[in-house]
């Protein structure tokens, strides 16, 4: 093999790679150093570096609460996945086990419910959510994110328990187990890598959720991150650098969450494609 | 009619969603309102001082970005738990609730001495009625001028426009004397700027005695939208643009940072609402003076008219406190609160009584305050008075003008086509 | 197998029913019944906060055919789509195969910063690319002075003629990432053993990539295919942050229309005629990826 030529190829591999990554860090980079700055360098020359290394604007940013924000957003993606993935496993179990026409319809609905954008039920959506008096309350925001969760959810599970061992269950069931039982003690803890799969993508989505959330949750103490980072414009009215703090302190903690954690989260994303 | 609608929803509803209600000893009024710089203060610290006079009361307050703010209410009003108390534009935005119901006819409340009837003058209390009725408490006014750079004037013995088209003429000065200066920086990026522009152009073109059969879709169907001044309103607009008045790419500018423009004196002049004085102000430039929108020549525009906006409170129909919720309302307007908003917002309160007392305002606040209370009509913006619709199409237009991609008389025929649609509709 | 009772078998049944009932409550509530909530208000001219509704037949759809934004928005969603599977899953392919086999020092480094931006919540990422296009603040534009070019007389986001580009643009430089570390993932599961009998038959870099790399990750191809397809037409946040679906609606998607029609304009009725048209295409989307995915 020419060596030479294969250095070439990879330098220019190299340099795809390179540029892609370079034109994902660079906004962020940016996002970062700008934060620094000072309102009047920002807008008289863009580029240049910040004078100084002061610490005000990120203090004035969390003075608007991106702490709580991040809380909320935690608590309200934790509940909810928790919900995703007991519900849909429970489901998706039974479903591989039924035989018949009425399971495969079951199934096919809940498949349905997956091409289901919530963009598109938003009114219906909120009026009941209202009718039941749960307008600002976490509970508005985990339930109907458990219900468009289930579905892909299901699906994921659902190609999971079919090949899944028939023998390990008989084994269960001679044992005296229900069937019940038996989904508890013997599949579960054996789905680790699908159940891991399925929170992490949800994990994801939920925590990006906006549009449901700007709608039900109004009250400024239990706002989600993407809700609440919005008010950043309305609270610093032309102060960017105040704006791109807030935005630092709401996207960095997860970012550095990512880089330790990345094995685990693109071990469980791939799981997502088998 | 929806009954099925209804069932269905009820149906929803039935199963065990509902969390159990937290015991309450006191009277909770919920109040929404905008969130501007300084409100928050202001709110907060008129909310300890009411519950601690009234210790019965609880009040529970959210505020809202401007954008997110005309979903949110309605969206709130259509549902089962709506504020008792919420902030509205006066105009097509407030009587719409009117006439649908949402908002509470408040006329037997607020009576007392201590009542916003009392409190506030007759001509502040007319813009809430409808039908007879009493639909809110006007809290403040908002006006709009030319704010100018005075040293900057002074300087290159720049004049105060006496007419548009010195207006226009500056533009081109400025620019000659330094190309890097943009003369009155826009930010239309919401839209909302230009068209205050265009609504004080059409006053000062059509005169308000024609717009407002047009604005309110009453005008016969061939007569709709077609006064040759609404293009002619328009074409200023143009002309503004082609004397580079506007910054680069005005459809892509935020408001926010046509007012730093101006604060950094990277602009010599604004077209600013009464509110920016504050802004101003809080960015540490304070050599400003402001003047009118000066008449249009050959326009039917009277003199004396100016920009007002009228922003209060209504009540919501479904309220099950309004007279709690009217006690917390009046609060907001008495001489001691108006005085507050003055110094906490630089912005017109409707109580006026309490502003010789305080010894923060600036003289530019004292100025705008004395400019309002002297207008002779008060000139509502033209997306407060229009239906969504019609509004949202003159909003458009806008965008389309300033970006070349329609000229006035297409603007004008997409408006008129708008207002003929819904007029028909209806 | 042994001849199980009668009673064991109607336990199961039992039992079945109720693993899937919390599935099926929670799907009827938030996705079935507004599905018929919003198939009926679609009959009907309503305002959101109006209390009598007219009932107006297909006059909603007809008025959707006639909607020129309508059409601007379903266009916009169709140059998403299409766009978005071009860059994302496009790229996506050729980084996870560079990741895969073409390079073997610092893998993981560019692997994490090039999956980073899916962390971040998309409304975040929006305030961020606005204020980098900024036709006045912004660092892009001093940028492309600097190099000497003229940025866009409009701005990036004002001139209708590129502004959903570049939105789409925002939209990979998000999500490109995602599929690479979906596709990588397929990439690592094909048996190093297939690469060398192509090897010995000659097959090596594009040509292997071609004839054993693509038909082996067909399956995660059209998984990814399907998440950004339906991601697609589901686009909300960015545009609403970015644009708010202008200038003058040229960045509509149906799902900003919707949203806008009802709750800032009051036409519910025809929102949810919307809704219906949006629902029909998700379906019919979600039906022919089902079809595809079966038969691979």
């Amino acid at each position: 093999m020419n060596t030479r030529r294969l250095n070439a190829t990879t330098l220019v591999l190299y340099g795809f790679v390179g540029l892609m990554s370079l034109i994902v860090l660079l906004p962020v980079i940016y996002m970062i150093m700008a934060a620094f700055k000072t309102r009047t360098s920002m807008f008289v020359s863009p580029l240049a570096l910040p004078e100084s290394l002061s610490f005000e604007t990120f203090e004035r940013a969390w003075g608007v609460g991106v702490g709580g924000f991040m809380v909320n957003s935690l608590l309200v993606t934790f509940l909810s996945v928790v919900v995703i993935v007991i519900v849909s496993g429970m489901a998706a179990y039974a479903l591989s086990q039924m035989r018949g026409w009425v399971g495969q319809a079951i199934y096919l609905m809940i498949v349905a419910g997956f091409a289901i954008p919530v963009q598109a039920v938003l009114v219906p959506v909120f009026q009941i959510m209202s009718g039941a008096g749960l307008l600002n309350s976490r509970l508005a925001l985990v339930l109907p994110y458990a219900a468009y969760g289930i579905p892909f959810t299901v699906i994921l599970f659902y190609a999971f328990f079919l090949d899944f061992p028939k023998e390990l269950e008989e084994a269960a069931r001679l044992d005296g187990c229900s069937r019940f039982q038996a989904f508890v003690r013997v599949i579960l803890p054996l789905s680790g890598p699908a159940i891991a799969s399925a929170a992490i993508f949800q994990s994801v989505f939920i925590w990006n959720e906006f549009i449901l959330a700007l709608l039900v949750l109004t009250r400024r103490g239990l706002k989600t991150l993407p809700v609440g980072i919005l008010d950043l414009q309305g609270e610093f009215t032309s102060d960017w650098p105040a704006v791109l703090a807030g935005l630092t302190l709401a996207t960095l903690p997860l970012l550095i969450l990512f880089v330790l954690a990345q094995k685990y989260f693109v071990r469980s994303l791939a799981g997502l494609g088998k | 009619m929806n009954i099925w609608m209804k069932t269905l929803t009820a149906l929803a509803v039935a199963l065990p969603l509902g969390m159990p209600a937290a015991a309450q000893d006191k009277v909770q009024v919920k109040f929404w309102t905008l969130k501007n710089p300084g409100m928050d203060e202001f709110i907060a610290g008129r909310v300890e001082a009411f519950e601690e006079a009234n210790p019965g009361i609880e009040i529970i307050y959210e505020d809202f970005p401007n954008e997110a703010y005309k979903t949110a209410i309605q969206v709130a009003l259509n549902g089962s738990e709506p504020p008792d108390a919420f902030y509205n534009w006066v105009g097509e935005d407030s009587s719409r609730f009117v006439r649908e119901g949402l908002a509470m006819d408040i006329s037997d409340y607020g009576t007392g001495p201590d009542g916003f009837q009392s409190l506030l003058s007759d001509g502040w209390l007319s813009s809430m009625r409808q039908d007879g009725g009493l639909y809110g408490v006007p809290l403040e006014a908002v006006s709009k001028f030319f704010y100018y750079n005075v040293p900057f004037f002074e300087e290159h013995d720049l004049k105060v426009p006496e007419t548009f088209d010195d207006v226009v003429q500056m533009c081109r000065d400025i620019r000659a004397i330094d190309s890097n200066l943009v003369p009155l920086p826009l930010g239309n990026s919401e839209r909302w700027k230009l068209i205050h522009w265009i609504t004080m152009l059409n006053e000062r073109i059509v005169g308000q005695e024609a717009t407002s059969v047009d604005y309110s879709l009453s005008a016969p169907d061939d007569e709709l939208f077609t006064n040759p001044g609404y293009v002619e309103a328009w074409e200023k607009v143009v002309e503004l643009r082609d004397a580079d008045c506007f910054e680069d790419a005005p459809n892509a500018t935020a408001p926010e940072l046509s007012y730093v423009m101006f604060s950094t004196q990277a602009a010599p002049m604004i077209y600013c609402g009464s509110w920016c004085a504050g802004i101003f102000d809080g960015d540490g430039f304070t050599d400003y003076a402001m003047f009118r929108m000066p008449p249009v020549e050959g326009g039917k525009g009277a003199d004396g008219t100016n920009f007002v906006i009228i922003q209060g409170y209504q009540v919501s129909a479904k309220s099950k406190h309004p007279e709690e919720t009217v006690k917390w309302l009046s609060f907001l307007v008495t001489p001691e609160s108006g005085r507050g908003y003055a110094e906490a917002m630089s912005r017109v309160p409707s109580n006026p009584s309490g502003l010789e007392e305080s010894e923060s305002l600036t003289d530019s606040f004292k100025w705008i305050a004395n400019d309002v209370a002297s207008v002779t009509a008060p000139i509502n913006v033209l997306d407060v008075l229009l239906d969504n619709n019609v509004s949202e199409a003159y909003l458009n237009a806008g965008v389309e003008v300033l970006n070349g991609s329609k000229t006035p008389q297409e603007a004008m025929d997409s408006v008129r086509q708008t207002a003929l649609e819904v007029k028909n509709r209806q | 197998m042994p001849q199980r009772p009668r009673t064991a078998r109607s336990d199961g049944r039992l039992t079945y029913a109720a693993m899937l009932s919390p599935a099926i409550v929670l799907l009827s509530i938030f996705v079935f019944v507004p599905v018929a909530l919003v198939l009926y208000g679609s009959l009907f001219r309503f305002g959101l906060t109006s209390a009598e509704w007219t009932f107006v037949g297909l006059s909603n759809y007809v008025r959707a055919m006639g909607d020129g934004v309508f059409w601007i928005a379903l266009r916009n969603n169709i140059i998403i789509v299409v766009g978005s599977i071009v860059l994302q899953v496009g790229f996506g392919t050729l980084l996870a195969a560079v990741l895969d086999r073409g390079i073997t020092v610092g893998n993981t480094v560019l692997r994490t910063i090039i999956f980073a931006p899916m962390v971040i919540s998309s409304v975040a990422v929006g305030l961020i690319w606005l204020i980098i296009l900024d036709p006045n603040v912004g660092p892009l534009v001093s940028l492309v002075k600097a190099m000497g070019l003229t940025p866009p007389r409009l701005g990036f986001l004002g001139d209708p003629s590129i502004s959903i580009w570049v939105v789409l643009g925002i939209a990979s430089w998000q999500y490109t990432g995602f599929m690479m570390v979906l596709i990588l993932a397929g990439l690592q599961a094909v048996p190093k053993e297939l690469y060398q009998a192509a090897a010995l038959d000659g097959a090596t870099g594009l040509r292997a990539f071609w004839h054993i790399t693509l038909p082996a990750i067909r399956n995660i191809l059209i998984v990814a295919v399907l998440i950004t397809t339906v991601g697609g037409f589901k686009v909300f946040d960015l545009i609403f942050v970015t644009t708010g679906g202008g200038p003058a609606n040229a960045t509509q998607v149906l799902s900003t229309w919707i949203y806008f029609q009802a709750f800032n304009l009051g036409n519910t009725g025809y929102a949810d005629a919307i809704s219906v048209i949006l629902l029909a295409i998700a379906v019919l989307l979600g039906w022919a990826q089902l079809k595809s995915s079966r038969r691979a």
